[in-house]
């Protein structure tokens, strides 16, 4: 998931020429190839990365592994260089993320190499005259699994760790392929329904989010086992149904989040905000581990009455008001 | 095709209509990624531009699209402080240009200020936790166009926001527009094309061969005649490829044009079945006019003529402005309602008075059946001819409505369950050409085998002799069965069979 750190690259500008691509940080050498060979997708890429970034921290926002990045590699730290469902997740995350940026800058016309799904295939206009063509999730798609699921392969797909992440990164786009909305639009006489043109739109990213959230809450813990000569993941616990291609799975159980450690790259719940009412992991007893919490009266200034266009301009009020804000200790 | 839009910065202080704006390409215009963005630069609404560029890059539009229709959506997300109001309307500033060349200025086709309800529906509960979660909304209906004669289109779009006169006040936090162009497939147009192509001088060839074995009647030709005549004539108005010429030209009211001709032959068909009924009615009422059916005609002629009035209003007015919709307008919407439910409502009635009419034949025929031993045989043998073929008709009628109706329903079920394959869109664009040459040989068939017989001319002049003498058949002069007709009728089935 090293490849997460183009989020951070925002300094970098467009990559528009191939000496950028070596600067990357976070790249292996095929990623570094990829890039140089597929140039106007980069910032794609790169919007992928940070749209699930975003998402992630939204997801996760309430837990006690908030997603978090740091400024220096490994972007997550090391719990996402374990084995964990944390990890599970960010991989599905970010491979889906790659493919749902790909898939829209490909409909807004930004890459010459898609615009029409045919085209990951070889196509030419004549294919786009004789069958028009649907959504370019082919396309993105096809382009996250050869990017995002290079580190992997290239590694050989052996290893368990391995495995896991190419199923979950699989499983990220499945997200998407899966939630894909099926919209119609009736053109007959008149606009009767004699003529019915149907086509695949992408579902919002928040969507995606979510069904991951989902099936990180409902994770598989796998081990490796051997069918024949080719190696699998199967649950861990033989009673548990089989995982799908859709649910995501995990080696390691994960650490409690509890205290700062910086050795395994855990930052810890001291410091956040926590939710006095709740009892559940946004409320202190859970997020701070039972250690107690402050309790401060800060006067925050809020926006209010305000008169919003649709966009870019908000004229608000400032108002002061009083709230109670719970930190663990 | 789906098309997202780009969002451009108009950087020109007045907004001159005069330049376009390139979501990509060379000299493309200055994106915005979000909107958070925008605030950040202080850019206002009005300065921002959804550019859509049709079609994407390195592709062409060709003649053979036939049309091209668009849909809108918008990406409206929620934000706590400012929610989408109810029965929000959005005001959109939209124009539309094209050009042949990649390096040709853009020429203005239309533009026009559009205004659009918004249906937005929203899944969860509008708290803190769920902003940022996008709206559902309906999509909106955005442009015709009946002919793609260019290769290249673009598309500029602006929200205007006038807080004074309440202008885009209230519509939400727009993240982004998205299109949807809906063309015919070039491929099926050619397939098309060759078909009608092929067909029209065959029912060309029949009506003539029709016509001239009425004339060679003595008597003057009955209103049956007429009216499969007149089917005639409306299959072959419809089958003739006209559309060839879209090819070469820029007409866009083709898509006008192939409605009202499709009504014409809808309206002839729905006539020709009452006619039919009627004139097989075996009583002693004279028909023989149309005035004597003007009962039955009467909903079709008005049922036709509102959906006619209809089809203007929609189609009509797109002919000048393709962003034009009658569905966006509260008043449009009480007419066109009212329009297609006056149209239904003469459906449904002419719908009773041809079964009430079937219905009598059938109890006329099973009483002329019993006394049909009783009779004599140049009577009988009238009778059973007319009893034939009218059941006759009546089964490839209703074959043919079946048939229809079937596959209209299978091409809805297949397309609620899609998918993205070759198969199932030339399964579909099959079932279409299939219904289409269906009509075809039935109006062949209708020709071909109810034209009057001119061997038997000389015993049907006796048997009309012999009615009118009885005094009691009228009408036997006006329904001249040929008896050979059942081994026609044989030798057509065998064939159809085999096909």
């Amino acid at each position: 998931s090293n490849w997460l750190y183009l989020a951070k690259l925002s300094s970098v500008g467009s990559i528009s020429e191939e000496e950028t691509c070596e600067k990357l940080k976070g790249l292996i050498q095929r990623q570094v190839q990829m890039c140089k060979r597929n140039l106007e997708v980069m910032d794609s890429v790169r919007r992928g990365a940070q749209l699930a970034i975003e998402e992630c921290q939204y997801q996760f926002r309430n837990r006690r592994w908030n997603c978090s990045t740091l400024d220096t590699l490994p972007v997550f730290g090391k719990v996402v260089t374990q084995g964990t469902r944390e990890a599970a997740f960010v991989y599905a995350i970010s491979s889906a993320g790659v493919a749902f940026a790909v898939t829209r800058a490909c409909s807004s016309g930004e890459l010459d190499k898609c615009g029409c799904d045919r085209t990951v295939q070889g196509g030419s206009p004549q294919g786009f005259q004789w069958s028009g063509c649907s959504d370019n999730i082919a396309y993105g798609v096809a382009f996250s699994q050869s990017f995002v699921d290079v580190r992997e392969r290239s590694k050989g797909a052996s290893s368990n760790r391995a495995l896991m992440n190419l199923h979950n990164n699989e499983a990220g786009r499945k997200a998407i392929l899966n939630n894909m909305r099926v919209e119609c639009k009736c053109h007959g006489v008149s606009g009767s329904c004699e003529f019915k043109t149907c086509w695949k739109a992408m579902p919002p990213f928040r969507k995606v989010g979510n069904v991951l959230k989902e099936k990180f809450d409902g994770a598989t813990e796998v081990e490796q086992s051997e069918i024949g000569s080719t190696k699998v993941l199967v649950p861990k616990n033989s009673q548990f149904k089989p995982h799908t291609d859709e649910d995501l799975v995990y080696l390691d159980s994960s650490p409690d989040f509890c205290d700062h450690d910086l050795k395994n790259g855990v930052l810890g719940t001291s410091g956040r905000q926590c939710n006095k009412t709740s009892k559940a992991i946004d409320g202190c007893e859970l997020m701070c581990c039972g250690r107690g919490f402050h309790t401060d009266e800060v006067e925050v200034v809020e926006r209010c009455s305000c008169k919003f266009h649709w966009c870019c301009s908000v004229k608000c009020k400032p108002c002061h008001r009083v709230v109670e804000i719970h930190t663990c200790r | 095709v789906p098309y997202m839009s780009v969002k451009c910065i108009d950087v020109r202080k007045n907004h001159h209509k005069t330049k376009w704006l390139m979501p990509w390409g060379p000299n493309h215009c200055e994106k915005l990624k979000d909107f958070d963005e925008a605030v950040s630069r202080q850019i206002e609404a009005n300065d921002i531009v959804f550019a859509v560029h049709i079609p994407l890059p390195s592709k062409e539009m060709s003649p053979w699209f036939q049309f091209m229709l668009f849909i809108m959506q918008l990406d409206i997300a929620f934000k706590m402080d400012n929610d989408l109001k109810e029965n929000a309307e959005i005001t959109l500033d939209v124009s539309l240009a094209y050009r042949d060349d990649m390096f040709n200025d853009w020429e203005e086709i239309a533009h026009a200020i559009e205004i659009r309800k918004l249906k937005c529906t929203f899944g969860s509960p509008k708290t803190l936790e769920s902003e940022g979660r996008h709206y559902d909304c309906d999509f909106l209906p955005f442009m015709e166009i009946g002919s793609v004669a260019h290769k290249y289109y673009l598309i500029n779009i602006r929200l205007p926001v006038n807080e004074r006169k309440g202008i885009n006040v209230g519509i939400g936090e727009v993240k982004d527009i998205r299109l949807v162009g809906i063309h015919q497939n070039g491929g099926f147009t050619k397939v098309w094309f060759a078909m009608k192509t092929f067909l029209t001088p065959s029912i060309l060839i029949i009506m003539v061969w029709y016509w001239r074995r009425i004339t060679l009647m003595t008597r003057a030709p009955v209103l049956l005649e007429k009216v499969i005549f007149a089917l005639g004539i409306s299959m072959t108005f419809i089958n003739i490829p006209v559309e060839w010429f879209s090819i070469g030209f820029d007409w866009t009211w083709m898509l006008l044009f192939g409605d009202i001709r499709q009504g014409i032959f809808y309206a002839m068909l729905l006539s020709f079945w009452i006619i039919f009924c009627g004139e097989h009615m075996m009583d002693q009422n004279e028909r023989n006019r149309l005035s004597g059916y003007w009962k039955q005609v009467g909903p079709i002629a008005v049922g036709s003529f509102c959906l006619f009035i209809f089809d203007m209003c929609e189609r009509g007015v797109q002919l000048k402005n393709p962003f034009y919709s009658i569905w966006t307008t509260e008043v449009g919407t009480e007419l066109a309602m009212a329009f297609i439910i006056v149209a239904g409502i003469c459906l449904c009635l002419y719908f009773l008075f041809l079964c009430f009419m079937v219905f009598q034949v059938f109890r006329n025929i099973s009483g002329k059946q019993s006394s049909l031993p009783a009779m004599s045989k140049a009577r009988r043998l009238h009778y059973e001819g007319l009893i034939f073929r009218f059941k006759f008709l009546m089964l490839i009628t209703l074959a043919c409505a079946a048939m229809t109706v079937i596959f209209f329903i299978v091409s809805q079920v297949t397309e609620g369950h899609w998918k993205w394959g070759d198969i199932t869109i030339q399964v579909n664009s099959a079932f279409f050409t299939g219904i289409y040459g269906m009509w075809n040989l039935y109006v062949f068939a209708l020709m071909f085998l109810y034209a009057p017989s001119h061997k038997n001319y000389g015993e049907d002049q006796s048997n009309g002799d012999l009615g009118v003498s009885s005094g009691e058949e009228l009408q036997l002069t006006t329904t001249i069965t040929h008896v050979d007709g059942p081994t026609e009728v044989y030798k057509l089935a065998r064939k159809e069979a085999q096909e």
